[in-house]
């Protein structure tokens, strides 16, 4: 076995995102040697400071975070969702498919290069998986719930409140309170009670939304306050992102950070891996003990067929998803006030025998009128009209279906590029219909109509939820992980992030991921640490 | 790829070396005087020098672009003797030969200038070269006969209206020189004739010149083409040639291209003459009014300057940088375009197109303050039956737009036919 005194780095973490620096806490503290490599695409617009209302009616240069200098949103106009439009995140969506060698036929595919990956843009959601949602892992719930509760604690989670999703979300224990909730989703939150029993029978249950958005100021990140800035960037850093994790490992010794690395192949030889790839000083390799591969489920999963040279395609998971929009007739000609900007209000929905959809509710304030008029069948002016006196009384939903109920796959091919393809499996037309339907009557009940229009199916991908594809198995073959993520048929080399999960049900999962991540890297601190004192 | 060009300080030239190096290409200059460019090495040439040439071995393509200026008659076979030995220096070291030729080239044209033209096509297309024949070239700086016509304008008091009518067909000088950079992807000795598809009196060329370049709106005074052919057999072909009275001979005579099939070869659009003609080429005054006119429809009230500035750049930056061709009734009344939007029965492309910049003005109109009134519904005051009111008046809306889109669709659907954009 390869001593301490022959390389420079125990363990190289590639990729900055949520399972990145969720893996490289244990190793640090275990007083290992980490280097953490990423794509290093850095921001070049800054988020809005300030009231989000206040901003639109003043702002004189607010066109350089909407649509941004270079007309970023213009020439996203084609992308499937306001996000990928959004000036303040084109360094975390661009270049990741050109500099990872990615192909994607009919599938949206989408990662990052950005420190910190996608949870620069992402919605906060949190969730922990139930013992029950556990039972493919092999692993022990004890083991995930430990983790949980590190991860939660150290990211910082609101929305804990005693109701129908507390289960459900199962980590009430150590969120603080929800943010305040607007005055449309509050009147929908005060009927449930009235109707609760029909709709628990219908198998609908409402509750806040569980969110990595801090309500209690946290160091340097302050406590949301409601400004309403949430799609195009907090200013106040109240949302979660993976920087913050990294900007604290960048302070511990032993830790180490190369920006602006892209990988591009993974080895192992003679019980070191080898890391190989591209920066700005040029092609560079580096060596280690061991490698966490957490560059996004694509990227990762790219790099780990290649290592062991599987050229099948293996099966990926992915959340069809839906959106749709609530209208509440009571609050007609009302005027948008400030209001939080991600999930509120949250609802599972049992369909049919055992699938479990799930989805949040989201304030419209926050979002561009013409992300709205681009689905409608108006004009441009009449519907400007419409939407100006239609939208306050409106909320926003979505629903994510679990990841299983699309046939996806990645293969490695041509000169080792991965091609995704993927199509929704035959029920999740039928499903989504009476996910529509369920809705509709549930939230008839709560004084909503579902405007009938307004349902519309993602395209395969567009949940940007991709999970499973190289899964964790009690006993895997090449083209999947052991229970501690590691690659089959090649060793040193680990998957922590989504490609490793074993299933991904329709609840958030990036907790799950970084939960993981976080229980895999304790297991190799251990592991590492006890070949060294041996050695 | 390196390639040579002669004529790389002319008219044409310039452009074609601008375009060119932007295009990643390295040059190599063939010309009289040296041409201090970055990107551009130089090598002496002049057609009358009749001294044996070589060229580099790494040259992949020659552009021939050089012509005499002053027809010296009696001495004609110069040019073909130059373009003998730019083609066999060519043939050497294996480049292909693009000429520029002219509309006026023809086996028995009534100028020396169009046989000559014809001439060396023969040579250039026998050595599987590729044959340009552009048509009257416009823009850009003012050199050239666009030079000389621009002077023209700005200098005569009148502008001659001939008659009968000589038409002549427009290229922008940019366009032609996508055209040439086009040319080594077509197949070998090919003739490829560019130009607006239809012909525009001599007139209205030279009205487009006024209204373009200068602050002048020139008169015209019908001129007989009898009087100038009265006036050459006069004067004697050398004092007509030198008063360039035989150019206007050339016209007269210049028999209308078929050039839609060579312009879809090469899949060119070219930009229409009033965008074209404008100092920047791309028609930003245009483009301003576009914005204004789609900025005001999405608004309901006139927009900032600031963002019909910005919808300009946006288009300038991202699409062609040309307006498009909107009917003059919608440019004044921006409400109709209602009728427009998303109409079904118009061009595919044109339907495609104004679709994107309709939506690309509302995102712009929304990113202001401007528009946060009006998108977010700030500027007026709020209740329940307001609401519903200004509901129902959106639908009702809705729903005559609808209508007259249907009545009027034979009109609509002409809209945007014609035109690159």
């Amino acid at each position: 076995m390869t001593g301490k005194s022959q390389l420079d780095f125990d363990v190289i973490i590639v990729g900055s995102g949520p399972a990145g620096v969720s893996a490289a806490f244990p190793l640090i503290e275990a007083g290992l040697r980490v280097m953490m490599v990423d794509g290093g695409n850095t921001p070049r617009q800054a988020p809005p400071s300030g009231q989000f209302l206040d901003l639109r009616q003043h702002d004189a240069s607010q066109s350089n975070w909407m649509i941004g200098r270079d007309f970023h949103a213009l020439r996203q106009s084609d992308a499937v969702s306001p996000k990928l439009r959004v000036p303040t995140h084109a360094a975390v969506f661009n270049g990741f498919k050109l500099a990872n060698r990615i192909d994607a036929d009919d599938f949206i595919a989408v990662g990052s290069l950005a420190p910190g990956g996608l949870s620069n843009a992402w919605g906060c959601g949190v969730a922990c998986m139930t013992d029950d949602e556990l039972a493919s892992y092999p692993v022990l719930p004890s083991d995930m719930h430990e983790s949980y509760r590190d991860v939660v604690k150290r990211m910082g989670v609101s929305g804990g409140s005693d109701d129908d999703l507390s289960e459900f979300f199962g980590l009430d224990e150590w969120s603080d309170a929800p943010v305040p909730i607007d005055s449309l989703q509050a009147s929908l939150l005060a009927r449930y009670p009235v109707r609760r029993e029909k709709l628990l029978q219908s198998g609908f249950r409402l509750g806040r939304t569980r969110v990595a958005v801090l309500t209690e100021p946290r160091g340097e990140r302050r406590a949301c306050d409601r400004s309403g800035n949430c799609l195009w960037g907090c200013g106040r850093r109240a949302l979660y992102s993976a920087t913050e994790d990294l900007q604290a490992l960048r302070s511990r010794p032993g830790f180490h950070y190369k920006s602006g690395f892209v990988v591009e192949r993974v080895t192992h030889k003679e019980g070191r891996v080898t890391v190989e790839g591209r920066g700005e000083e040029g092609a560079g390799a580096l060596q280690a003990r061991r490698v966490l591969l957490a560059a996004g489920t694509l990227a990762s999963t790219r790099l780990a067929l290649q290592a062991v040279d599987h050229r099948a395609p293996v099966p990926m998971q992915s959340c069809p998803t839906a959106a749709f929009m609530l209208w509440l007739p009571r609050y007609l000609g009302r005027t948008q006030e400030a209001a939080f900007g991600l999930g509120q209000l949250s609802f599972s929905l049992g369909l049919g025998r055992d699938v479990q959809a799930f989805g949040s509710l989201f304030n419209s304030m926050g979002i561009p009128v013409t992300e709205f008029a681009r689905h409608m069948p108006f004009g441009k002016r009449y519907g400007v009209d419409l939407l100006a006196s239609l939208l306050p009384s409106c909320v926003i939903g979505n629903v994510f279906l679990p990841g299983a109920m699309t046939d996806a796959s990645l293969c490695l091919g041509a000169e080792d590029r991965l091609v995704v393809r993927g199509t929704y499996r035959e029920e999740v037309a039928p499903l989504m219909k009476e996910a529509q339907r369920l809705l509709c009557a549930s939230f008839r009940q709560l004084g909503a109509i579902l405007i009938p229009t307004s349902f519309k199916v993602g395209l395969p991908g567009a949940d940007i939820h991709y999970a499973a594809s190289l899964p964790m198995h009690a006993n895997p073959v090449v083209g999947q992980t052991d229970r501690y993520g590691e690659l089959a048929g090649v060793s040193g080399i680990h998957v922590v992030d989504g490609a490793s999960l074993s299933a991904l049900p329709a609840k958030s999962h990036t907790l799950t991921i970084m939960a993981n991540a976080d229980r895999i890297a304790k297991h190799l601190a251990i592991r590492l640490m006890a070949v060294e004192s041996s050695v | 790829m390196r390639i040579a060009i002669t004529g790389a300080t002319g008219y044409i030239g310039r452009r074609l070396v601008r375009a060119a190096r932007l295009a990643g290409h390295e040059i190599l200059a063939l010309s009289r005087r040296p041409m201090a460019e970055p990107g551009v090495t130089w090598q002496a040439f002049d057609l009358a020098d009749n001294l044996p040439l070589s060229l580099p071995e790494d040259i992949a393509v020659v552009f021939h672009l050089a012509v005499k200026t002053q027809h010296d008659f009696g001495e004609s076979s110069v040019e073909q003797d130059a373009a003998q030995r730019l083609i066999e220096a060519a043939a050497v070291v294996g480049a292909g030969v693009v000429f520029v030729s002219s509309q006026a080239a023809c086996a028995d044209a009534p100028t020396a200038y169009g046989r000559i033209k014809w001439q060396i096509e023969g040579k250039t297309l026998a050595a599987g070269g590729w044959v340009v024949r552009p048509g009257q070239v416009y823009g850009g700086a003012e050199l050239g006969l666009f030079g000389l016509l621009c002077t023209l304008v700005r200098r005569l008091p009148v502008l001659p209206a001939f008659i009968p009518t000589p038409y002549v067909q427009p290229v922008h000088v940019d366009d032609l020189v996508d055209v040439l950079l086009a040319c080594p992807a077509q197949a070998p000795s090919t003739v490829l004739c560019i130009a607006a598809t239809e012909g525009v009196g001599f007139t209205a060329f030279l009205q487009a010149i006024a209204r373009g370049r200068t602050a002048r709106r020139p008169v015209s005074i019908p001129v007989p083409t009898l009087l100038i052919r009265i006036l050459v057999k006069l004067l004697g072909a050398r004092l007509s040639s030198r008063l360039g009275l035989d150019r206007l001979l050339s016209l007269f005579a210049l028999k209308l291209m078929d050039t839609a099939a060579d312009l879809q070869r090469v899949s060119v659009a070219l930009r229409p003459l009033g965008a074209g003609m404008t100092r920047s080429g791309r028609g930003r005054r245009e483009l301003l009014v576009e914005g204004r006119v789609f900025l005001t429809y999405v608004l309901r009230v006139r927009p900032a300057g600031a963002l019909v500035r910005r919808y300009a750049r946006a288009i300038e930056a991202l699409k062609s940088g040309r307006a498009l061709p909107l009917p003059e009734l919608m440019q004044r009344l921006p409400a109709l375009l209602a009728l427009l939007d998303g109409a079904g029965g118009i061009d595919d492309a044109f339907r495609r197109e104004l679709a994107w910049r309709l939506e690309a003005a509302m995102m712009v109109a929304e990113a202001s303050p401007q528009g946060a009134g009006r998108f977010l519904g700030l500027d007026r005051p709020g209740g329940w039956w307001r609401g519903a009111l200004r509901i129902f008046w959106a639908v009702s809306g809705e729903t005559i737009r609808r209508i007259g889109q249907v009545i009027l669709r034979p009109f609509l659907s002409r809209v945007g036919r014609r035109g690159a954009f």
